[in-house]
């Protein structure tokens, strides 16, 4: 049954504001630009003056990046050993 | 970076200013600058979510006469709303287009959604130096 109905789903074209990106085999790198957003907009808040929020900015959004990194690997590692 | 003046503008003002259209805020009380970069950042994030995910990932509950309900029903509507308005329009489009269970309409749901609670920060902010008058510097 569950064949069948895997078999009948079929990949829909994609409709600007309709349907979904068609981004599944790299939907993970749109966490580039949302790290990026949180950054600028958490600096510009932040920051006395705007001269140092590009930098800054930057900065956290590579540091976000990282620890994400770090924790995704860590968690695949966990689920390895449990696995294994 | 252009050196604005202060503008005298009531707290309760600025905030609602902020949450009708992102970054105005700032721009009311002479934080040019700042208010670009956060307005345009903050919408690009949010029209983004509705380009990766469709406009379906604005699901809006189905009443509003029990909040505690509508919250538990529709929880992420409740980021997105902070967006202001445009999240109103945007969910009055949706209901003409199909859900989907793909994994990047919950990234268009997550993008969305972090726009609107990063504008809530704005309009925090943006309260707070009207209401002690630190704008001027950007």
């Amino acid at each position: 049954m569950m064949m069948w109905l895997l078999g009948q789903t079929q990949p829909q074209p994609y409709e600007l504001l309709r349907s979904p990106l068609p981004v599944w085999d790299y939907w993970y790198l749109l966490a580039l630009p949302l790290c990026l957003g949180i950054s600028i907009v958490y600096k510009s808040i932040r920051c006395d003056t705007m001269r140092r929020v590009p930098r800054e900015a930057l900065v956290l959004c590579v540091f976000i990046l990282v620890v994400m990194g770090l924790a995704a690997g860590a968690l695949a590692a966990l689920v390895q050993v449990l696995a294994g | 970076m252009s050196q604005d003046r202060t503008h005298s503008v009531p707290a309760p003002l600025a905030a609602l200013v902020a949450w009708l259209v992102p970054g105005a805020g700032y721009l009311l009380i002479g934080q040019r600058a700042r208010g670009l970069t956060v307005g345009i950042t903050i919408l690009a994030l949010f029209v983004m979510g509705l380009l990766i995910g469709g406009l379906r990932v604005v699901d809006p509950p189905d009443s509003y006469r029990q909040p505690l309900q509508a919250v538990y029903q529709r929880p992420w509507f409740v980021g997105q709303i902070l967006v202001g308005p445009l999240t109103l329009v945007a969910a009055s489009q949706a209901r003409a287009v199909p859900y989907s269970h793909a994994r990047v309409w919950e990234i268009g749901v997550l993008y969305t959604a972090v726009a609107g609670m990063l504008n809530l920060l704005a309009i925090i902010d943006t309260a707070y130096r009207a209401a002690h008058g630190a704008g001027g510097e950007t």
